[in-house]
């Protein structure tokens, strides 16, 4: 359903990694990020596959949703792999043409670009598999709270991420409703070119916009009735708690990072 | 002929999900031309998913909808000639303004008719006046009306396309005694005056009792009854029980009768309730 | 003992954008008092100035001229504002756009996390305020799997966890469907009778105000009325005039009594009517018997 929208990837079950701190997947899932550009080829495939493999069987998640979040970006590494395949050079020569050739360096380059990519997007499927949107904004508004010495906008930017989840199900809901009044009334939305189709959306975007800046007028309102004043000396219902399986998870990712930047700069493979 | 005609209608949502789920059950309805038909039942009875069926906006998982003894689900027929046959305001319609001026906005639906100026201008000239909005307020923007002027602004732009057959899904929403009543009157009047089928949703029995020649009870996504609002009321217990609040007039009477006092008719209207109870008082009154 | 609340000679009118344009006044001269554990309805057309007197209560909006104070507080000062909104809740109209979380308990949660109030505490009182208004098992679905009943409750019990002396709701079932309303208008009841919350009661609906113990009648920005509600329900022409509602049981003894019936005319209720009217039928000699013999 349209509505669920806001859930985002979030995959709702229980596991040890949907209870773990939001913060630490965070952490963790930069690190492996880092990891995957800054290893060597084979330890970083080695070492990201089994990241993986470790982290999906303890989050539960069926390894086919981990499959399906990469279906989407197929054609990103069709053109990436295309890209170094042909355009490459070094080693061997197979094949040449023209200014195409394929050779044995971007056989390999290319195959490792895919299985990265491929490595980047599941790490970071498991984070919002496991995380819900909200606690997911939580998290980064705690992380990024240093910056607010910095005078960075942290609590007001995470507030407004909270609203726009908060809000998403009930605009779409709204723009159904306008969609099928304006058709009731002979708005024809489903033929005629570009520009006609773009014209017929204006009675749906004007009243959207207007019931959404009054929307936003009523709810800041009510924030106001209801003691809001930003986010100083705010505190939660629900706070973040790190917990003995946080630091093991993450000495664990630490660990992994240290072999693989060892290997980059003692074994060269 | 039956102007239209809902054959073993069925709607079900998100079909092999959870959430399946049948807002309207193999509904069979016939729905003569020039009656004005309250329907009433509770959130979730499956009110709005079969006025959204009867104009085309849904398409029916079962059944057939009718329009002039026509499939208008057929391969060949024109949903969009439908609509404007079977006009449907929708709840809260205010919240579809969206011209420059309230005269532009009502000639929205005309204008996707493809009629002509002149043509146009006639029919938002007429159904402004039926809704009683003053000709000045026809070039002003529709956000600066008040809240009664801008439903009935939003009522007029579907009753321009002069369906046969107008719905209105709770027309009277939010507003307030007066507002109610403006509208409730205005569309009495439209409806004598041009003889189109009116089907009016509400969540009041006491409000629309007065209005209607025909209700339409449902519940649970079925029909429970559709007569002549005395027959309905008549059932009075069996409404109560899937939660409809009766007029407390009917209540009033239906309390008199377990007294012994009894009344031939159905009674769901003060005056005419008072006049009942005068006459019995007065008559039964030894002259003197 | 003061009055919970106190407005004093208000007026009221809102700023216009024209600089030459007489600015419309929309409350003239209001005095009304509010006293702890009151349960009272604020009833008036669209545009009778009800729900500026609302926004005025907790200090939205500031008078004209005129003072309102909220236990003892000046609702013109500025630095009193958050305290004052602690002391008297709002409840708006449109559920939806009054809920800012994502989950039920958070949003019951929000005022108490703007107050800095301990994660513990707030945990307690959030779930005190969600068993209160029966929204318990809700606590952890998002805003938009409710009913606007459901909703409108959450966003009561948001409001009845910062332990307000008052709440004030205004037009709270106007989107609602009667099986929304009935839940919320028995909710509130519940908090005044139960709980001793005052409750301001900003409506159209007769229904709603003749639960009240008081009704205020607001009509062109005065009281025109502020009584018992069957004491104002009783003058049924004079609220018609004001674009008002009357139940219909007081309107049918009100014609009545018009043709010469000895009724009483503050009768609000179907169970009293049909007593009064029985009475009346046995009182001409028509019972059952007499009756069923006459045909």
């Amino acid at each position: 359903m349209l509505k669920d929208i806001t859930l985002g990837q979030y995959f709702p079950i229980k596991s040890v990694v949907h209870r773990m701190d939001a913060r630490f997947k965070i952490i963790i899932t930069m690190l492996f990020l880092v990891m995957l550009f800054w290893g060597q080829r084979l330890t970083t495939l080695g070492a990201g596959l089994f990241f993986v493999i470790v982290a999906t069987a303890c989050s539960r998640i069926p390894p086919k949703m981990i499959v399906k979040s990469i279906k989407p970006i197929v054609p990103v590494l069709i053109i990436t792999g295309l890209f170094n395949l042909f355009l490459l050079d070094g080693g061997k020569i197979y094949w040449k043409w023209h200014f195409l050739k394929l050779t044995e360096e971007g056989v390999h380059t290319s195959a490792f670009m895919i299985a990265r990519i491929c490595l980047l997007i599941a790490g970071t499927s498991l984070l919002t598999y496991t995380t819900s949107p909200i606690v997911l904004t939580d998290a980064i508004e705690s992380l990024l709270s240093p910056l607010k010495k910095l005078k960075m906008p942290v609590h007001e930017l995470a507030m407004m991420m909270t609203i726009a989840l908060r809000f998403i199900p009930t605009l779409i809901e709204e723009t159904d409703k306008i969609m099928s009044a304006q058709k009731a009334r002979g708005a024809d939305l489903e033929s005629g070119g570009l520009i006609q189709r773009t014209k017929a959306l204006t009675p749906i975007l004007i009243p959207l916009f207007v019931s959404a800046f009054r929307r936003a007028e009523e709810l800041a309102l009510a924030m106001e009735c209801r003691c809001y004043h930003g986010g100083e000396g705010r505190t939660r219902l629900r706070v973040l708690k790190s917990g003995l399986r946080d630091y093991l998870a993450l000495a664990f990712t630490l660990l992994l990072f240290a072999t693989v930047i060892l290997c980059r700069i003692y074994v060269r493979f | 002929m039956p102007i239209l005609e809902a054959n073993n209608l069925t709607y079900t949502y998100s079909i092999g999900s959870p959430f399946q789920k049948t807002a309207v059950d193999h509904i069979n309805l016939q729905i003569e031309q020039g009656e004005f038909i309250g329907i009433i039942g509770h959130t979730g009875s499956g009110k709005s998913t079969l006025m959204q069926m009867m104009n085309g906006l849904l398409k029916p998982t079962e059944g057939t909808v009718l329009l002039d003894g026509k499939d208008i689900w057929a391969k060949k027929a024109d949903r969009r000639a439908v609509r404007f046959q079977v006009g449907l305001v929708f709840q809260y319609p205010e919240y579809q303004l969206f011209e420059e001026t309230v005269y532009k906005d009502i000639a929205f639906g005309p204008k996707n008719m493809g009629l002509d100026e002149k043509e146009i201008d006639r029919r938002v000239r007429e159904t402004a006046e039926a809704v009683g909005l003053d000709e000045k307020l026809l070039e002003q923007s529709p956000y600066a009306l008040s809240g009664g002027q801008k439903r009935r602004a939003a009522i007029a732009g579907v009753m321009a396309m002069e369906p046969r057959v107008l719905i209105l899904d709770e027309p009277t929403a939010g507003l307030d005694p007066l507002g109610r009543t403006t509208v409730l009157t205005q569309l009495r009047e439209y409806h004598k005056k041009t003889g189109c089928t009116v089907m009016l949703v509400s969540h009041s029995m006491e409000d629309v009792a007065k209005y209607v020649s025909k209700l339409l009870v449902l519940s649970h996504a079925k029909v429970v009854c559709y007569d002549t609002p005395e027959r309905v009321f008549a059932r009075g217990a069996e409404l109560e029980q899937i939660g409809l609040a009766l007029p407390q007039i009917t209540k009033v009477f239906h309390g008199l009768k377990e007294r012994g006092i009894t009344f031939p008719e159905e009674v769901y209207t003060v005056r005419f309730g008072a006049e009942l109870l005068r006459a019995k008082l007065e008559g039964s009154t030894p002259p003197c | 003992m003061e009055s919970l609340i106190k407005i004093d000679h208000v007026r009221f009118s809102y700023q216009t954008d024209e600089e030459n344009a007489e600015p419309a006044e929309v409350l003239k001269d209001i005095s009304l008092e509010f006293e702890h554990g009151e349960l009272v309805a604020v009833l008036g057309h669209n545009g009778s100035g009800k729900s500026t007197l609302a926004k005025l209560i907790n200090g939205i909006l500031r008078p004209t001229s005129g003072v309102v104070t909220v236990a003892g507080m000046d609702t013109s000062d500025e630095e009193k504002l958050l305290e004052i909104r602690q002391h008297v809740g709002m409840v708006f109209q449109n559920p939806d756009n009054q809920i800012v979380a994502t989950v039920v308990e958070e949003d019951v949660a929000f005022g108490l996390e703007n107050l800095g109030m301990p994660s513990d505490e707030m945990r307690i009182r959030v779930d005190q305020a969600l068993h209160a208004v029966g929204m318990y098992e809700y606590r952890n679905h998002a805003p938009h799997q409710l009913s606007g009943g459901q909703k409108q409750r959450v966003a009561i019990a948001g409001i009845i966890a910062m332990r307000p002396d008052c709440i004030v709701l205004d037009e709270p079932t106007a989107m609602l469907d009667p099986q929304g309303r009935i839940e919320v208008m028995r909710t509130v009841k519940m908090l005044n009778r139960d709980y001793g919350i005052t409750v301001i009661l900003i409506t159209h609906e007769m229904d709603e105000a003749a639960q009240c113990d008081r009704v205020i009648v607001i009509d062109h920005g005065t009281v025109h009325m502020d009584a018992p509600p069957n004491k104002v329900f009783s003058h049924v022409d004079e609220m018609r005039a004001l674009g008002l509602d009357v139940p219909q049981v007081t309107e049918l003894c009100s014609i009545l009594r018009g043709a010469g019936y000895d009724l009483d005319p503050e009768i609000l209720d179907v169970s009293t009517c049909v007593e009064a009217i029985a009475e009346l039928f046995s009182q001409k000699g028509i019972t059952q018997n007499a009756d069923s013999g006459s045909k």
